[in-house]
């Protein structure tokens, strides 16, 4: 396989990244701020360094073997699918929850949600009008309830919409 | 002793028991969801014990922390799929069973189970507290310091595949936990300029972020295999007679989860087949296991009841959290305001017979509100997943959105929820990052008290230097079986 660098490497790569910024970062901390965060860093620096060195040496030998680079191979998840499809399906699931998130922000979140679960039920989930109708104001009754009993709190949108809704 | 009573007689007043009885009901159903186990459950419940009452605060937690090795084995059962990581092993025997048209008797079967090593991790959390007590009361800060450490390295090093990896985990864990103000001093560290960031992230967005998220977004890829039929059969007597006249292979089991329970790092995703590979091992007539054997069903049932018993000791006594849920547990106690650790057996002895009584009560109640709601839970087992998708992400980010009411609170939440499912997929474990975070403020502490008090002689010390070796001798036999077993791997794979 050509793709020689898979998400997984990339992801240890982060890490390598973090961990890098965090000592650099804590130089600059004053002495009881900084033990702490430095030496863990630091730690965590020579560690992560360490396992990528693992990483490539595995790859090398699994590439060098001929049965394919490391692609995904050792994946902790059994997926039944193709990774591609499955880096795809997470970003679109993503993707919702964004919109979701842009919903929230400009309508707030009562209705946003209401909204987000009526439409799912509708469209994703493939449920009946009736359905999904009742489903959504079951989240807004939920959500009526959680605050007024619990004294719980919501963002509210841009617009601003009388209670329940906003 | 009286307190031991006393504490009884406060559990057993109305608004109490209401709390109680709400923990085991939302247990209940937590445990039923697939993917959602006790950390998710107890982080949701963060927020609503904000300023509770302490006792109220304790049944709660508790009760819905008791009942989700119970409940959870509904899924496992009717499935064959885990309702959370406590149940795996049951599926061996306990789906062959409900195939055979017997659910009800493994229900059964399992449930008084739970209820019995529920019953016997309360009872020798409650013989422990006082045996401990003077052993307990001799560690100073540098001893609590490489407690710690033992800690987080025991569970770097034995909940993944790789201790390396393990340990990396654990320390993203404290990476997470070192935002924001310094203990020691007011300076902000890691904020990147955002002053959202200046406060610490939340454990209640750390705890959703790395275990719900992820197994949403997973449901949502994968769908869920839905119960053919949800139909419960014969056979409740049975099942509950089965687990009597095997009271030994209960007992046997219900020892084995307190003592995983108690070791930092096990937990709930192995104590399960430990327990079944026990019974496995200790029968002679082996041959029906795997096939619908009820003592493969009792064993990991009495034995992922007991463990929290077991957990509870390490959480309250040193303030080390052994698994993951404990590690929420222990954000919870520092929510209400109470400092674990060896200062719980002076200050609030009471508080720690509370647990106990809550744990008692609590499995007697989820093990028959289990039996008595089977019919409707069974029902729940058909409904697909994407119909219950879009609510759990309604009560996540509500959730998080109480930690401190602001845009910040769902942005972090989205972001350490990539992380979460990023760690998931490439096998970063994800227990040892959030035990991490909630030791992160205490490990510095204890640092610096150490340093502060005893400048590095605190390396000298007795404790220190047994424990160090301790660590050392765990993370090199550690590294050494995993090479074995990788050995063995290999020569299997030629073959």
């Amino acid at each position: 396989m050509k793709q020689w660098m898979s998400i997984r490497n990339l992801f240890s790569l982060f890490l390598l990244a973090w961990f890098a910024y965090g000592v650099y970062e804590a130089r600059g901390y004053g002495f009881l701020a900084k033990i702490f965060p430095m030496y863990v860093s630091l730690v965590l620096l020579v560690l992560v360094i360490v396992y990528i060195a693992i990483e490539i040496v595995q790859g090398i030998r699994k590439t060098g073997g001929g049965k394919g680079a490391a692609t995904g191979s050792d994946l902790s998840v059994d997926w039944d699918m193709p990774l591609e499809e499955v880096y795809v399906a997470f970003m679109l699931n993503l993707g919702i929850l964004i919109g979701v998130y842009i919903a929230i922000y400009l309508i707030g979140y009562p209705l946003a949600m209401t909204l987000f679960i009526f439409l799912f039920y509708r469209f994703m989930a493939g449920a009946s009008w009736v359905a999904s109708v009742v489903a959504g104001a079951a989240g807004l009754g939920f959500m009526a309830v959680a605050s007024h009993v619990l004294g719980m709190d919501w963002p509210e949108g841009l617009i601003a919409l009388p209670w329940p809704l906003g | 002793m009286e307190a031991f009573f006393q504490a009884l007689t406060v559990l057993l007043t109305p608004s109490h028991l209401v709390y109680l009885v709400g923990g085991v009901t939302l247990g209940l159903c937590v445990g039923i969801l697939p993917g959602l186990g006790g950390i998710v459950g107890m982080t949701i419940l963060l927020p609503v014990i904000y300023g509770m009452d302490i006792h109220n605060a304790f049944a709660l937690l508790i009760g819905m922390v008791a009942v989700i090795p119970t409940s959870d084995t509904f899924p496992s059962v009717m499935m064959g799929i885990p309702g959370s990581s406590a149940s795996q092993a049951t599926i061996m025997d306990g789906y062959p069973l409900a195939k055979k048209g017997e659910a009800a008797r493994a229900l059964g079967a399992a449930f008084t189970a739970s209820l019995i090593g529920g019953l016997f991790g309360a009872f020798v959390l409650s013989l422990i507290i006082p045996i401990a007590r003077p052993l307990v009361l001799a560690f100073g800060s540098p001893e609590l310091f490489m407690l710690a450490v033992l800690g987080m390295s025991m569970v770097g090093v034995l909940s993944g595949n790789q201790p390396i990896k393990g340990i990396i985990g654990a320390g993203i864990g404290l990476m997470l936990g070192a935002m924001g103000d310094a203990p020691a001093i007011a300076e902000y560290r890691y904020t990147f300029g955002f002053d959202y960031l200046m406060d610490g992230i939340s454990l209640v967005i750390v705890g959703l972020g790395l275990f719900a998220f992820p197994e949403i977004i997973d449901l949502l890829i994968k769908g869920r295999p839905i119960a053919e039929k949800a139909e419960l059969g014969r056979g409740w007597f049975d099942g509950l007679k089965d687990t009597l006249r095997h009271k030994w292979i209960v007992l046997r089991c219900a020892t084995i989860g307190v003592i995983i329970g108690f070791i930092p790092g096990l937990g709930g995703s192995v104590v399960d087949w430990i327990a079944y590979g026990h019974i496995i091992q200790t029968s002679k007539d082996r041959e029906r296991f795997g096939k619908g054997d009820i003592r493969g069903v009792i064993a990991p049932e009495s034995a992922n009841n007991a463990k929290e018993g077991g957990g509870l000791i390490p959480t309250f006594l040193f303030g080390i959290p052994g698994s993951g849920s404990m590690a929420v547990f222990l954000g919870g106690l520092l929510i209400l305001g109470i400092q674990p650790g060896p200062s719980m057996l002076t200050e609030n002895v009471d508080l720690i017979y509370t647990a106990i009584w809550s744990l008692a009560l609590a499995n007697i109640f989820g093990a028959g509100l289990a039996l008595m709601l089977a019919k409707p839970i069974t029902k729940l087992t058909i409904v697909p997943f994407r119909y219950l998708a879009p609510f759990m992400i309604l009560i996540i980010t509500f959730a998080a959105y109480q930690a401190s009411y602001s845009w910040g609170d769902l942005i972090a939440l989205l972001l350490v929820g990539i992380l979460g499912w990023l760690m998931k997929q490439f096998g970063w474990p994800r227990p040892a990052a959030l035990i991490g975070f909630v030791l992160a403020g205490n490990l510095e502490q204890y640092l610096f008290i150490s340093v502060q008090r005893y400048g590095f002689d605190w390396l000298t010390r007795p404790g220190v230097i047994i424990m160090t070796v301790i660590i050392a001798a765990s993370l090199g036999a550690s590294i050494v079986y995993q090479n074995k077993l990788k050995a063995a791997g290999r020569t299997a794979a030629k073959k």
